[in-house]
């Protein structure tokens, strides 16, 4: 079983790969792809945070701050690498701020807090206008370069955008994987499971949710700053829409909580149903599968949902006083 | 010096006074049992003692150090263990992991390479005798398996003090045996304990000191026989079966 | 601000809030009746405007006549919405709040789909104009709005008190196990909640689409003003609700007169994130697990 999911995975990557010489480098199918392969990073991330038990409505917020980080440094003259980076680095800081100011909040209040969150920062983008152009957003954002060193078939224009994507989401696996085999992984899934018994045995439980968040926040910033320099336009509605809450959960529950892989799988899966079969011929109909994707999880598969949901505790006075 | 020691320690749920004033000393190196009948406040005096609530009046000194308003991880770093009475593992994560947690967390004793870290870990699940179990997931334990379980969780910290929550109750007269060996051993060890039983027979085995607490007061102190003995237990205890 | 426009701008913030108790208290029956945070709630505002709207367009009649027939045109949704919550898994804030996270998405994109995303008001003449009281000048279509929606929350206020199936609402949502064992049947007691709760949300969406021009992505500002009710008045404190909804109002109103109508839904965001913080907790009070 574990072998077949490995050679699954293989066949998806190798198909992914080929698919730009495959697709004759058809710009509209590579980025429906690039934009699915980012939903699978931002997904991935979203499941890292509920890895350490944070239950996020609000990822629009930290994507939203990547792609504005992104989109100011590049139109401030830096060269837009490290524009990515910067604005990875203030969605990092983004997430920290929400994930210490609700740190006394636990399950749906949390996912409230993060939810408000975000459609802060969308009232921020939309009023501050000196600085993110409002509600019109910034245009001008200059593409990305082509890598010098490999042919400028796979670099440049929409296969250049697809392969970093790519290389990205791969990256960002990794990284999930490592992750899980470390120190982090051991104190995230000790603070998910049980808090209070976590800190008994030492792990101050604070750090490691700020971390958490500081993480997730980083890569889903990471895919913001990416994506506005493949559509080249940043406005609130745009970056800070709700679909980048929601898309994530859906996607991470769906395709298994707390697995490496299945949070990606599922991204690539629901996205191109919903923008290949959907959308040409029903378009009235192309997020419907996200919906049910979250019905089904909620109503049907209760163990989709059971990492999300702390398990039933005796309050520490109630072991006594019957 | 006592190596823990808690003075006019008073515990109010809203109207319910769950401790009145309790004053409790434990020396080095003993094994303390404390005794009491169901409400009486013991577990409520464990969570103060391992930080999980704050008294509302009193203090606790361990080490000499004021711990009243440490956090529990702070609490547990200075060296104090728990176990739970109702074993509270990491339910969806691995035995071994479970007990990892501590092994790498702790601040004394700290393995930096993760090889010895998985070391200490197999050591600490044999010595409770979970070592073919550390693979499965914790919540697929039987009852017996979890207590074990929380013993290892308990010592993973390394702690000087350990505060065990009835480890014998629920078990069978087998299980209780191999508690009452478990004792000895971590006894030898050095390891200072205080102990919930809800069992006699067993306390009278392996504590050096019986406390009895009833309606949070202390009504008795000292050698097990001499405790045991007194009319205010007997009293206390009156309508309770040692059934525990 | 002179004392004249503030004293107008007050009055026109509480009558404001009156709309905003009435659709708070939509919220708030549901989650003390089933413990489930419904955030498709707002959306559902929406589409009763929507349709509001689409009755007005084609028949011209008085909005305040389209009050109920959008509210009775939910009523089939409170079924579904029954249906769906009932299924729900423990705990049922989180996972309400996940699945009506998902309904909400695709109400929007229905309302999308059948009304193309296009700004929509109920520009009625009927509502146009303004009343003199004393020195102030009071809109007229607030007015009707505010009358409307307390004559609602006046109504459901006597249908909970006085009728033996409103009892059984409120007995249901004190303690449900508790009801059941006196004999109520919680199940029917449920589904009144839904079929009132999504009656009020539409006939509050008509009254919504008079003040304020709709849009499919409009609903969860309605939403967060909802939950932030709930937090600052309890669940089930109709009076509470009532103080709380003209406070919130007249907050906005200050807030529009001050800054501009763009800083609203910024500022009923950053309310809701302090009013979680400063409560660490339930909406009900107790922890949230």
């Amino acid at each position: 079983m574990r072998r077949l999911t490995w050679i699954g995975a293989g066949l998806v990557a190798a198909a992914l790969l080929l698919l730009p010489p495959l697709s004759g480098f058809h710009p509209y199918y590579l980025y429906l792809v690039s934009t699915a392969l980012l939903f699978g990073t931002l997904a991935t991330a979203w499941n890292l945070l509920a890895y350490a038990g944070q239950i996020s409505f609000g990822h629009a917020a930290f994507f939203g701050l990547g792609a504005y980080g992104a989109a100011l440094a590049s139109l401030g003259r830096f060269s837009p690498w490290w524009a990515i980076v910067l604005g990875g680095l203030l969605g990092a800081g983004g997430a920290g701020v929400i994930g210490l100011a609700s740190a006394r909040l636990q399950g749906a209040y949390l996912a409230l807090a993060t939810l408000a969150y975000a459609e802060i920062w969308r009232g921020i983008a939309h009023n501050w206008s000196e600085v993110s152009g409002g509600g019109a957003g910034l245009i001008g954002i200059p593409p990305l370069p082509p890598l010098p060193w490999l042919p400028l078939d796979f670099t440049r224009g929409r296969a250049g955008s697809y392969y970093l994507s790519l290389a990205f989401l791969l990256v960002v696996l990794a990284l999930f994987a490592g992750i899980l085999h470390s120190r982090l992984g051991l104190a995230f899934a000790a603070v998910r499971e049980e808090e209070e018994r976590a800190s008994l045995l030492g792990v101050h439980p604070l750090p490691w949710k700020i971390l958490a968040f500081a993480l997730s926040g980083f890569f889903s910033a990471l895919a913001g700053g990416l994506y506005v320099h493949m559509v080249r336009v940043v406005e609130p509605d745009l970056v800070f829409s709700r679909y980048f809450s929601i898309l994530p959960l859906v996607m991470a529950t769906f395709g298994g909580l707390h697995t490496l892989l299945g949070p990606a799988t599922a991204a690539l899966g629901l996205y191109l149903v919903s923008e290949l079969l959907l959308q040409p011929y029903v378009p009235v109909f192309h997020q419907l599968p996200y919906g049910l994707a979250l019905i089904v999880v909620v109503l049907y598969l209760p163990g989709g949902l059971a990492g999300l949901l702390p398990s039933p505790r005796p309050s520490p006075h109630r072991g006594e006083g019957r | 010096m006592a190596l823990l020691e808690g003075r006019g320690l008073s515990m109010a749920f809203g109207g319910l006074l769950a401790l009145r004033g309790v004053d409790i000393a434990v020396e080095e190196h003993q094994v303390v049992g404390l005794l009491g009948p169901n409400g009486s406040g013991k577990t409520t005096l464990f969570n103060i003692l391992s930080g999980l609530l704050r008294p509302t009046a009193g203090q606790v000194w361990f080490h000499g150090t004021r711990m009243t308003d440490l956090p529990p991880w702070k609490i547990s770093r200075l060296g104090i263990g728990r176990t739970f009475q109702i074993p509270r593992p990491f339910a969806h994560s691995t035995v071994f992991d479970n007990v990892l947690v501590g092994v790498t967390f702790r601040p004394r004793h700290r393995y930096h390479c993760p090889q010895d870290r998985r070391r200490e870990t197999e050591r600490l699940l044999g010595i409770v005798g979970l070592a073919e179990k550390a693979a499965a997931n914790a919540n697929e334990l039987s009852l017996g398996e979890r207590k074990r379980l929380e013993l290892a969780m308990a010592l993973s910290t390394r702690p000087t003090l350990l505060l065990l929550d009835e480890l014998a109750s629920g078990l069978s007269p087998k299980g209780r045996e191999e508690v009452i060996r478990f004792y000895a051993r971590l006894k030898e060890r050095g390891l200072t304990i205080f102990a919930i039983e809800h069992s006699f027979r067993v306390l009278a085995q392996v504590a050096d000191r019986l406390l009895v607490l009833d309606q949070g007061t202390i009504v008795a102190d000292g050698r097990p026989a001499q405790v045991l003995g007194s009319p205010r237990v007997v009293e206390a205890y009156l309508g309770e079966d040692d059934h525990g | 601000m002179s004392l004249t426009t503030l004293a107008q701008t007050l009055a026109s913030g509480a009558l404001l809030g009156c709309f905003y108790t009435l659709m708070a208290l939509a919220f708030s029956m549901v989650l003390s009746v089933t413990r489930a945070l419904n955030l498709a709630h707002g959306d559902l505002i929406i589409l009763g405007g929507y349709l509001g709207y689409w009755f007005w367009s084609g028949s011209g009649l008085h909005p305040l006549l389209l009050v109920p027939v959008a509210g009775a045109a939910l009523l089939p949704l409170a079924l579904l919405w029954q249906w769906l919550f009932n299924r729900l898994p423990e705990p049922k804030e989180l996972s309400s709040l996940v699945l009506t996270f998902g309904l909400s998405l695709l109400l929007q994109n229905i309302m999308l789909a059948l009304w193309r995303g296009e700004y929509r008001l109920i520009a009625s003449e009927s509502l146009t104009g303004s009343i003199r009281l004393g020195g102030l000048r009071l809109n007229q279509g607030r007015l009707i709005v505010a009358a409307a929606a307390l004559a609602a929350v006046g109504g459901l206020y006597l249908a909970l008190t006085r009728t033996r199936w409103g009892r059984a609402v409120r007995a249901t949502s004190l303690d449900r196990e508790a009801a059941a064992l006196l004999g109520i049947n919680v199940d029917q007691a449920t589904r009144t909640t839904f079929l009132l709760a999504l009656a009020l949300s539409g006939g509050a969406g008509v009254l919504f689409a008079t003040l304020h021009y709709l849009y499919p992505a409009g609903g969860i500002e309605l939403t967060l003003l909802a939950i932030v009710l709930t937090i600052w008045a309890g669940v089930g404190r109709l009076r509470s609700v009532l103080v709380a909804g003209v406070l919130l109002g007249v907050i906005e109103a200050l807030t529009v007169a001050w800054s501009g109508p763009r800083w609203r839904e910024l500022v009923v965001a950053l309310l809701l994130l302090a009013s979680l913080l400063a409560r660490s907790g339930g909406l009900a009070g107790g922890r949230s697990h």
